[in-house]
C-alpha cells in the first residue's frame, strides 16, 4: 500500500536522490527549495499553516535535506514544534549535527559522513556479507528481506524461536524479532531463548519470495 | 689483440646476468640501508667490533689466550679485508668504465685507449679509498700486522668503523654537519683564542719561578682545558698578568661553550621532524599490511578512525595542515603527493605486496582520478575504492581504474528507501553490520585446512554450534547460495556467511580449523 505524500525540503542532490528512491512507496513526493515563491518554495520563517491544509500531514513522511547544517537543524525544530507526531528523517553531515538533530525532534537521523565511511569500511573488511547484505536489502537479487506480523501464534506451539530450524521448516532465516512492546531482539541474543512467539511480533525474515510468501501464509501477514 | 680481450672481458663480465645478480646482492648487503638482511650483517660487524676492542682493553693488564689473539689479529682482520675489497668493488664498476671507454673512443673514430680507461679506473678507485669512511676501514685491518707493535692502536679504528652500522650515530653526524660552516667557524674562533692565551700565558708565566708552565706546551695545554671549561687546576697562573689572560680564556670558553650546546640543539630541532619522518618511513616500509588513504577530508577521517582499530592505515595528503590534523588524531599521516609517483618512490612503498587497498577519499573527483591513475600507471591489479563527488564524474574514475566507487548521495537515498518501505528489517539488518547485542555476521573463508576435514555444508554441523549460516558464497560460479542443501560440495576459496553471537563465532571458527581424521 502506497503513503500519501513525502515532501522533501531542500532541492539538491540529496533530495533527488532521495526523491528517485522512495518514489514508489509515495504517491506524491514534493521537493521544496528553500528561499523561493510559489507553491513549492519555503523560507525558514513559514509557521506552516499553509502545509497544513494542503497536506493531511497524518499520512505524510518529511525529509529535511538542507545542506547547511545550522538551516536545517532550524527547519527541523520549526516543523516539530508544528507538528508533534510528524515522521521528520534529516540529512546530518557528522556526529556532531547528528546528535543536534535528534535533540530538535528528527525522528531520524541519516548521517552523511558516517554512513558513507561505514559502507567503506564494511566493503573493505567483510566484502562478501556487505555485498550480499546490500543485496538482500536493496532487491538486487532473488532474495528478499521482509518483515512477518505473526497472527497465528499456535503454529509455533509456544516453542522459543531459537529452538525450531527455521531454515529446514520454513526455508527462511529469521533474522531477529520485534516484540509487540517493539524491543528488538536478535534470536541469537541469549536472552532471546527465553521468548516463547506471541501474535503481535514481527519477525525479520530473509528468504526467495515463494518462501517468505509460504510462511507468510502460515504464520500472520507482512507488514511495512 | 690485448685490448681487444680486455674489451670482450669487459663486455662478457657486464652483462653476465649472475655476475651482475652476485654484485647486487653484496651492493644491498654493504650499502643499501633497506635491505631486509643488511641489518644481521651489520649486527655482526658490530659484534666483532666489540670483541676486538674487549680482547685490545683486557690484554692491556692481562694476559689473553692465544686462541683469542689470534682470533683478534686474523680472522676479524681477513674479515675486515675481505669487506674492506667488497666494498672497493661494489663502490663503481670497472668494465662500465672500459666499455665505455671503449665506446667513445670507437665514436670519434680512434683506437682503444688502454691506459686512458685504466687511469680512469685508477682514479675512480682511489677517490674512493680516499673518503674518511673507506680509510677508517683500512686502518683496521692493520692490527693485522700486530708484531709492529705501532700499528696495533689501529685497533681502536675499528671502533669507528661503529659509525658504518650505527645508524643514530650517522644521523647525529648528518644532523651536525647541517651546521659544518657555524663549527667551523667556532673552531677557528677557539683555535685563535687558543693560541694567542698559550703565547700570552708562556710570555708572562714561563719566567716566573713559581709558575708551573714552563713550556709552550704546558701553556696550549692549559689553555686548551681552560677554554672548555674543564679546568682541572693542575697548572694555574701565578702572576697577575697570567690570571687576566685567564679571566679573558675563561670568558671566552663560556662563549665557545654555550655557542657549541645551541648550536647542536638548534641543528636537531631544525632536523627533528626530518629525522621523524625518515624514521616514519623506514617504519612503514617494515610494514606487512597496511590501508593506504589518500586525502584526509571528512570520510576519511571516519574511514581512518573505524580502520584503525583493526588495521594499519597510512594517510597521504599534500596539504600540510591537514596531515597535522591527521597526526593529532592520533594516525600515522604523511606529508606527499598522493597523485605523484616520486611520493610512492620516496615512501619505498611496495604496492604490491604491502598495501591492501587504495582509498581515494580526497575532497574532489579531480583529485581522485589523478591518484587513481597515477597508481594504475604502475600497477594495476591493487584494489583502489573512491568516494564519488558528483555523479557526472562516475565514468571518469571507472576509466582511471576504480574497483569500487562510493556515492554519498546515493546511499543517503538508499537507506531513505529502506528505511520508509522496511524500517524494521532495515533495523535489522543494520544492527547486525554494527554488531549489536553482540550478534554478528561473519565470512569464513574456507581454506584447505577446512576442507581436510568437511567436504559438505551439513558436515559443517553449524546448528550444534548455534550457529546460523545464512549462506555459501561460491568462489567458482562467484555466486551466493542461500540457506545451501547439505549435499552442497565446499571448495578452497568459498566464504561461509554466518550469524551468532560472537563467541559462538569464534568457537565455530576454532571447531572448523582443528585437523580431524576422516
Amino acid at each position: 500500500m502506497k503513503h500519501k505524500t513525502a515532501l522533501l525540503f531542500g532541492h539538491n542532490d540529496y533530495s533527488l536522490e532521495i526523491q528517485k528512491n522512495i518514489s514508489m512507496h509515495y504517491e506524491n513526493v514534493d521537493i521544496y527549495k528553500l528561499n523561493e515563491d510559489g507553491e513549492l518554495g519555503f523560507d525558514l520563517s513559514d509557521n506552516w499553516d499553509d502545509l497544513r491544509l494542503k497536506i493531511d500531514m497524518k499520512d505524510c513522511i518529511v525529509f529535511c535535506v538542507l545542506e547547511d547544517m545550522a538551516e536545517n537543524i532550524f527547519l527541523t525544530i520549526s516543523l516539530r514544534d508544528t507538528f508533534k507526531n510528524l515522521v521528520i528523517v534529516a540529512l546530518a553531515e557528522n556526529k556532531e549535527s547528528s546528535d543536534k538533530l535528534t535533540l530538535a525532534g528528527a525522528t531520524m537521523v541519516i548521517p552523511s559522513t558516517q554512513t558513507t565511511a561505514d559502507v567503506i569500511v564494511d566493503i573493505l573488511q567483510k566484502p562478501i556479507v556487505t555485498k550480499v547484505l546490500h543485496n538482500i536489502l536493496y532487491e538486487k537479487s532473488d532474495l528478499q528481506i521482509a518483515q512477518i506480523k505473526i497472527q497465528n501464534h499456535h503454529l509455533f506451539n509456544e516453542k522459543h524461536p531459537a529452538d525450531i530450524d527455521w531454515s529446514e521448516e520454513h526455508s527462511v532465516i529469521l533474522i531477529s524479532i520485534v516484540h509487540e512492546d517493539m524491543s528488538s531482539e536478535f534470536i541469537y541474543a541469549p536472552r532471546e531463548r527465553h521468548h516463547v512467539i506471541t501474535n503481535g511480533d514481527i519477525f525479520v525474515v530473509v528468504g526467495y519470495e515463494q518462501d517468505i510468501q509460504k510462511f507468510e501464509k502460515l504464520a500472520g501477514s507482512r507488514c511495512e | 689483440m690485448l685490448k681487444r680481450l680486455i674489451i670482450d672481458i669487459a663486455y662478457f663480465i657486464n652483462t653476465s646476468a649472475s655476475y651482475a645478480k652476485n654484485k647486487h646482492f653484496f651492493y644491498n648487503l654493504l650499502e643499501n640501508g633497506d635491505y631486509k638482511y643488511k641489518k644481521y650483517f651489520d649486527i655482526f660487524m658490530i659484534t666483532l667490533i666489540f670483541i676486538s676492542v674487549f680482547i685490545l682493553v683486557r690484554e692491556v693488564k692481562a694476559e689473553v689466550d692465544y686462541k683469542l689473539l689470534f682470533f683478534n689479529n686474523y680472522i676479524i682482520s681477513i674479515i675486515f679485508f675481505i669487506e674492506y675489497i667488497l666494498r672497493l668493488w661494489v663502490s663503481s664498476s670497472v668494465t662500465d668504465i672500459i666499455i665505455k671507454q671503449s665506446e667513445y673512443d670507437a665514436a670519434i673514430g680512434k683506437k682503444f685507449q688502454l691506459f686512458k680507461s685504466i687511469k680512469k679506473v685508477f682514479r675512480v678507485k682511489i677517490r674512493y679509498m680516499l673518503t674518511v669512511k673507506a680509510i677508517i676501514d683500512l686502518f683496521a685491518i692493520l692490527p693485522f700486522f700486530h708484531q709492529l707493535r705501532l700499528l696495533r692502536v689501529f685497533i681502536l679504528f675499528r671502533v669507528f668503523k661503529l659509525f658504518r652500522y650505527a645508524k643514530s650515530i650517522q644521523t647525529f653526524t648528518s644532523v651536525i654537519a647541517t651546521k659544518k660552516f657555524e663549527f667551523l667557524t667556532l673552531f677557528i674562533f677557539a683555535s685563535i683564542v687558543i693560541f694567542v692565551s698559550s703565547v700570552l700565558i708562556y710570555m708572562v708565566e714561563a719566567t716566573n719561578p713559581d709558575s708551573s708552565i714552563t713550556t709552550l706546551f704546558e701553556a696550549v695545554y692549559w689553555s686548551v682545558v681552560t677554554i672548555s671549561t674543564v679546568g682541572y687546576g693542575d697548572i694555574a697562573p701565578v702572576t697577575e698578568y697570567g690570571r687576566v689572560v685567564a679571566m679573558f680564556v675563561i670568558v671566552a670558553g663560556i662563549t665557545v661553550f654555550s655557542f657549541t650546546t645551541s648550536l647542536i640543539v638548534t641543528a636537531f630541532t631544525e632536523k627533528l621532524d626530518e629525522i621523524k619522518e625518515i624514521k616514519l618511513i623506514d617504519d612503514i616500509a617494515n610494514l606487512k599490511e597496511f590501508y593506504l588513504i589518500c586525502g584526509y577530508e571528512n570520510v576519511s577521517k571516519e574511514v581512518a578512525k573505524k580502520l584503525s582499530i583493526d588495521n594499519n592505515i597510512i594517510i597521504l595528503d599534500e596539504n600540510f595542515a591537514k596531515i597535522q590534523q591527521a597526526r593529532k588524531d592520533g594516525f600515522v599521516a604523511l606529508n606527499y603527493a598522493p597523485g605523484s609517483i616520486d611520493s610512492y618512490h620516496n615512501l619505498r612503498i611496495n604496492i604490491a605486496t604491502q598495501v591492501k587497498a587504495i582509498l581515494c577519499l580526497g575532497e574532489s573527483d579531480i583529485q581522485n582520478v589523478y591518484t587513481a591513475l597515477t597508481v594504475r600507471s604502475f600497477n594495476k591489479d591493487v584494489f583502489i575504492l573512491s568516494i564519488l563527488k558528483k555523479k557526472t564524474n562516475r565514468k571518469k574514475l571507472v576509466f582511471a581504474g576504480v574497483d569500487e566507487l562510493f556515492y554519498e548521495k546515493e546511499l543517503v537515498g538508499i537507506i531513505a528507501k529502506e528505511f520508509v518501505g522496511q524500517p524494521v528489517a532495515f533495523e535489522a539488518i543494520h544492527a547486525l553490520r554494527t554488531n549489536y547485542n553482540d550478534v554478528n555476521i561473519e565470512e569464513i573463508i574456507v581454506n584447505d585446512r577446512i576442507l581436510k576435514s568437511f567436504k559438505t555444508i551439513g558436515e559443517l554441523q553449524n546448528k550444534k554450534h548455534k550457529v546460523v549460516l545464512l549462506g555459501v558464497y561460491k568462489k567458482s560460479q562467484k555466486e551466493f547460495l542461500f540457506n545451501p542443501v547439505n549435499d552442497t560440495i565446499l571448495e578452497s576459496g568459498d566464504y561461509l556467511l554466518v550469524i551468532a553471537s560472537e563467541q559462538f563465532i569464534e568457537e565455530f571458527r576454532a571447531y572448523l580449523h582443528i585437523k580431524r581424521n576422516r
